[in-house]
């Protein structure tokens, strides 16, 4: 049985060296480098698997999911809410994230997934920003004061435990979350029949449908599955940062970040969320960090996606696999050439 | 008493002022191959969405194996056991030639090694087992029509509606998919073919229907129905034409 392969297994040498050394750095990553590049690590662990959420459904599925941001606000706001306004421990705003947000997505899912395109992208998008608008105004969030959540160690599982709620300890959460997103993307996806009625409704609606395959059905359990992780995601992180607002967990910049991480690294791919996660991530903070700029990587970013769309469609991973068609390029810079007058 | 395993009854579908079926009532017996001709616009393409759930007619029904299953969605007659293919072959390209085959949903209980073994099995008889790892968007156009028969006999459908299976195929493998279904005829499984080649359509089907501007208009086996003065008036607009049988 074949399939895409991990890339990986396109080193040189044994593949199961190449996975092992990468786990041994994975988890010896903060002992290794430090808080800093822990809290780097974190936040790169975080993007990659936010993209991957929105890969699920915008990359494998197809729907280009304008909205997906929302999930991790709510996520947030399940965790927050739980453990500042209830008292609960974490685990049960965890829990409480995951039967919210599946909830909420699969009311969403009914009447936006009848709609394809551009109207699927605005109708997500306006139900994201009806969220904002609705935690702004809303008591239980804090409105527009937020909510602050309580860090201590009895406030993970409700008694004390016997670690440190520290750096490290959310850098591993946010490994755990990661792995097991990709390991879920992996099977489902590459490896079950039901990634394959995935791509196929992404093909071709019509032909799925003549094949058995109940389209709406498998459409909302992509988005509904997609939600519930990025919502996941959300509340470690607010959990982590301790404080959240509206204006950030449900900012429409996070769902950017998920469009543009699994459009540069590779749409429906498993490993370009991984490939497009890291080099937004990274641009975005070593250019804070080192330049001194939080807004400089912004015109690279647009530069990068000018440049996949028109010469790589099929992003990082593309490239890698060799899957560019230089007439492709040559045509499309000779077009823009004649266009702007270059050539 | 004929065993129909497929029926329409005054079969209706509009779009806004045009009539593309107009009261279409059509039997199919079990273990026949059916051809259905008629020029283009003649509405056999929008007979085949009416029947397989893709349209929903706006009057008249449809009968599967004693049921009625009109207005019924694709996917549930397709798992009922109607299969089809379509006028533009839309194979899923991303994927492999096998995937394509195990991505089909059945309601059956077989397990995964089943459905893998299954999808070998049809490979094999379809010789395209050589291709089945490499990814269906490198296939050639008749591979692809073949991947597209074979992706419905996963569904293991007892009547399997084709919409053109000879066009934009080479004479070699138009052969060879004749030949499977005749092979899959013998096994017992009734066929709906729509085809503009004549010739195909002469050597293949048991009895034609002919539609003409979205009506039924004749049926028979094909030697008849090419002498009928309505099927000459729908292909040539008159009957002067010396030929014994319709155009290709």
């Amino acid at each position: 049985m074949s399939g895409p392969v991990p890339s990986l297994d396109r080193l040189p040498g044994d593949p199961r060296y190449w996975y092992a050394g990468l786990a041994v750095l994975l988890v010896a990553w903060p002992l290794l480098f430090g808080a800093f590049w822990a809290r780097i690590g974190l936040g790169a662990l975080m993007w990659i698997g936010l993209a991957q959420s929105w890969n699920m459904i915008g990359g494998y599925a197809g729907y280009l999911d304008f909205g997906h941001g929302a999930y991790f606000g709510i996520g947030a706001f399940a965790a927050g809410i739980a453990m500042a306004q209830f008292g609960y421990p974490f685990l049960v705003g965890f829990g409480l994230a995951i039967v919210v947000s599946s909830i909420v997505s699969y009311l969403v899912a009914v009447p936006t997934l009848r709609l394809t395109g551009a109207y699927f992208a605005i109708a997500t998008w306006a139900f994201a920003e009806s969220i904002k608008q609705t935690a702004l105004v809303t008591g239980i969030t804090g409105g527009t004061f937020g909510l602050s959540l309580p860090r201590s160690p009895d406030t993970f599982v409700g008694v004390p435990v016997p670690f440190a709620i520290s750096e490290t300890f959310f850098y591993y959460a946010m490994l755990v979350l990661c792995l097991a997103t990709m390991a879920l993307t992996y099977y489902l996806f590459e490896r079950h029949e039901f990634g394959y009625r995935v791509k196929a409704l992404r093909d071709d609606q019509d032909a799925a449908e003549s094949l058995g395959i109940d389209t709406t059905r498998v459409k909302r359990q992509v988005y509904v599955l997609s939600c519930v992780v990025a919502a996941v995601f959300g509340s470690v992180h607010a959990w982590y940062i301790v404080y959240i607002h509206p204006n950030d967990v449900l900012a429409p910049i996070i769902t950017d970040r998920m469009v543009i991480m699994a459009l540069l690294g590779g749409l429906g791919t498993l490993t370009g969320p991984v490939a497009g996660g890291l080099l937004v991530f990274l641009l975005e903070r070593l250019s804070s960090v080192f330049l001194g700029s939080t807004t400089f990587y912004l015109p690279l970013i647009g530069v990068l996606i000018m440049v996949t769309v028109l010469f790589a469609p099929s992003g990082i991973i593309g490239i890698l696999r060799g899957e560019v068609d230089r007439d492709d390029v040559r045509k499309n810079v000779k077009e823009l050439g004649e266009k702007f007058d270059l050539l | 008493m004929t065993d129909d395993i497929l029926r329409t009854t005054d079969l209706t579908k509009r779009f806004g002022a045009l009539t593309a079926n107009d009261g279409i009532s059509l039997s199919v017996e079990r273990g026949e191959i059916r051809g259905i001709i008629g020029p283009n616009g003649s509405g056999k393409t929008t007979f085949f969405n009416t029947v397989t759930g893709f349209y929903q007619p706006d009057s008249g029904s449809v009968h599967f194996d004693g049921e009625e299953v009109t207005g019924w969605e694709p996917h549930r007659l397709a798992r009922r056991g109607l299969g089809r293919t379509f006028q533009i072959v839309s194979p899923f390209k991303n994927m492999t030639v096998r995937q394509n085959m195990l991505a089909v949903q059945t309601d059956d209980d077989r397990s995964r090694e089943e459905k893998r073994d299954r999808a070998g099995e049809i490979m094999e008889f379809l010789e395209i087992d050589h291709i089945a790892d490499n990814e269906a968007r490198g296939m050639s156009g008749g591979q692809q029509k073949l991947l597209e028969l074979g992706r419905v006999l996963m569904l293991d459908p007892e009547v399997v509606m084709l919409d053109e299976p000879a066009a934009g195929v080479n004479p070699a493998l138009e052969s060879r998919i004749m030949d499977h279904i005749h092979e899959l005829n013998d096994e017992g499984r009734t066929f709906v073919v729509i085809e503009h080649d004549m010739h195909v359509m002469k050597t293949l089907a048991d009895s034609v229907s002919v539609f003409d501007s979205g009506s039924h208009i004749a049926q028979g086996d094909f030697e008849e129905v090419s002498q009928d003065d309505a099927v000459r008036e729908a292909y040539l607009g008159g009957t002067t034409a010396e030929d014994d049988e319709v155009p290709i």
